[in-house]
């Protein structure tokens, strides 16, 4: 498994790429911009970067105004100290439907060297309850672009979640990605895994070695986490027996609770929630030893699977 | 006086008439206004139980003020003007001046509060004419009047916006992250208006949490700030100063006559 890519690189070339197409785009920086990669967006354009210092409060008014003055303003911190906002982002962004971009980065367990403090694992169940807002979580470097161009283009809140570095890549540069749909990465008959972000390679590695111990398995790439592709997901649960998520995020209210309040009044399906158990994270010396931590790795995920599946 | 601090006059302008005839036109004007929305809010209030009383009658005179003189007067230099009550639980003030002013019906104010009214108890953004955004919830209108005011920078619009903040709101952490803000990025199209009725929630505000000096923590933020008493006529001659300093964020402190 290749996750030597960069999802902040990505994101960072991206937001300049945006920068040239769209004038209204204002990125509006929190003290992060040389670890989120804004500093690409801020080197280019400068007139049009802000940085109100370390105030993530402040972060999401400012932005909030900037959008109520006709600008299209993209707001970058960690996933963890936009949080800190959750207020803010409720009462004045999701209110008032106001076109301002939040992008999330260091998300989940990427920022493993600074442990619990720095690793959201809370941000998907917090910012999808939220009416108005638009989630987004691209599983490697290819999404991650694509998804920052849909992202502005669309009009109305919407937070994107992204990782530090350790990307795959899964998409070839001519995919597409939009709002509301998913990618079926795979197509079978017995499990159906449904994953985002970084999970959706393990997920990969996953699936391939199931099938090759004679499964069945399809696997969704549910980038768009709201609104997300009910039909997709009704369409390959209605194949397979047990649905499985897997994500890098607390397991109580994340897109494992969604899929299965979705499926409970639709297609009942037994299912399984694989993430981070409640808990916090923890600091590690690399993302691969956090990952085998928290039972994430590809080995965990199919043992824990095939008890399962014994069990049925 | 309230504790903590001073309401000293800052403009010789108590009882005295105004030596510029056509200041003292205006200032007729609002006078009157004041009596007739002072009587209108008593009277709403009545009906409304009271809700935020103080803080509604306490920030009367400055939105009778911005609304009938300072808004009108950025149309006449071709500055757009708006107003951010930010303190938005002073909401029945807000409705009353806008139905005096004929931006909404009088009858429309016994909707006040309804399910699905326009009149939320806390105003909301879209709803009625000139309300920005929705507040309601402290600390966050400073932040974002800096956002709007940096947009028509950006835009070269001739954009004002005055942001009322209630003293007891100050409170707020956010209140000064974006009072440096404002100063950090030289946004002087932005004028803060504090309410300094000297109470908040639970009683009187130095007893609370120290607020004192307002000034002085303004100034060491970089802002220009200004201080005078909760009157029609020191208002008028402060917003008209302040309008001539330009380069950096300005504050209007508005002191109550504290009953304590």
């Amino acid at each position: 498994m290749n996750l030597n890519y960069s999802y902040r690189d990505s994101f960072g070339k991206a937001l300049v790429k945006v920068g040239e197409k769209k004038k209204e785009v204002i990125v509006v920086d929190s003290d992060v911009s040389k670890s989120t990669y804004t500093k690409y967006f801020a080197e280019k354009f400068p007139n049009r970067f802000v940085s109100v210092g370390i105030s993530e409060q402040d972060l999401i008014g400012f932005s909030s105004g900037l959008a109520l003055g006709g600008k299209i303003p993209i707001a970058v911190a960690f996933s963890m100290f936009l949080m800190r906002a959750w207020e803010q982002i409720r009462n004045t962004i999701a209110r008032d439907n106001l076109n301002v971009k939040i992008v999330g980065t260091h998300s989940g367990l990427s920022d493993f060297l600074d442990g619990s403090s720095h690793q959201a694992i809370e941000d998907i169940s917090l910012i999808r309850i939220l009416p108005n807002f638009t989630v987004l979580s691209p599983s490697d470097i290819i999404a991650t672009e694509k998804l920052v161009y849909e992202m502005v283009d669309h009009y109305g809140p919407v937070y994107m979640r992204i990782g530090r570095d350790n990307s795959p890549k899964i998409y070839d540069e001519s995919e597409e990605f939009r709002i509301g749909k998913s990618k079926v990465l795979m197509e079978g008959e017995d499990i159906l895994i449904v994953s985002y972000g970084p999970m959706v390679a393990i997920s990969q590695e996953v699936a391939n070695s199931l099938n090759k111990k004679g499964f069945s398995i399809s696997l969704i790439d549910l980038y768009s986490i709201k609104p997300f592709d009910e039909q997709t997901v009704i369409k390959y649960s209605k194949k397979a027996n047990h649905v499985v998520v897997i994500e890098e995020h607390n397991v109580n209210g994340g897109v494992g609770d969604m899929i299965s309040s979705f499926l409970s009044s639709r297609i009942p399906r037994k299912v399984t929630k694989i993430g981070i158990e409640d808990s916090f994270g923890t600091s590690g010396r690399s993302y691969f030893e956090l990952i085998e931590f928290f039972k994430l790795t590809p080995k965990f995920i199919e043992d824990k699977l095939k008890v399962m599946r014994d069990e049925l | 006086m309230g504790r903590g601090y001073d309401a000293q006059p800052i403009l010789n302008s108590g009882d005295k008439p105004c030596s510029s005839p056509s200041l003292e036109n205006v200032y007729e004007l609002l006078i009157k206004k004041k009596i007739n929305a002072s009587n209108n809010l008593n009277e709403f209030l009545k009906k409304i139980n009271n809700y935020h009383a103080e803080s509604s009658r306490s920030v009367l005179n400055i939105l009778i003020t911005l609304y009938n003189y300072w808004v009108p007067k950025g149309i006449d230099l071709g500055i757009k003007r708006s107003i951010i009550l930010s303190k938005g639980h002073a909401s029945p003030a807000l409705y009353v001046l806008l139905s005096q002013n004929n931006e909404i019906e009088e009858e429309e104010l016994e909707s006040f509060a309804m399910p699905n009214s326009r009149l939320q108890s806390h105003p909301e953004g879209g709803k009625i004419p000139g309300i920005l955004f929705s507040t309601g919830s402290l600390g966050q209108g400073l932040s974002v009047a800096n956002g709007i005011a940096f947009a028509a920078k950006l835009n070269r619009e001739r954009k004002e916006i005055a942001v009322i903040l209630g003293d007891g709101e100050l409170d707020e952490g956010q209140i000064w992250e974006s009072i440096s803000t404002s100063f950090s990025l030289k946004i002087d199209n932005v004028l803060a208006i504090i309410d300094r009725n000297g109470f908040q929630l639970s009683g009187p505000t130095e007893e609370i949490k120290i607020k004192e000096s307002i000034k002085k923590k303004f100034e060491a933020f970089g802002w220009y700030a200004l201080e005078v008493r909760n009157d029609i006529k020191e208002l008028i001659i402060a917003l008209d100063m302040l309008s001539e300093i330009n380069g950096i964020p300005k504050a209007l402190i508005v002191k109550g006559d504290i009953q304590s």
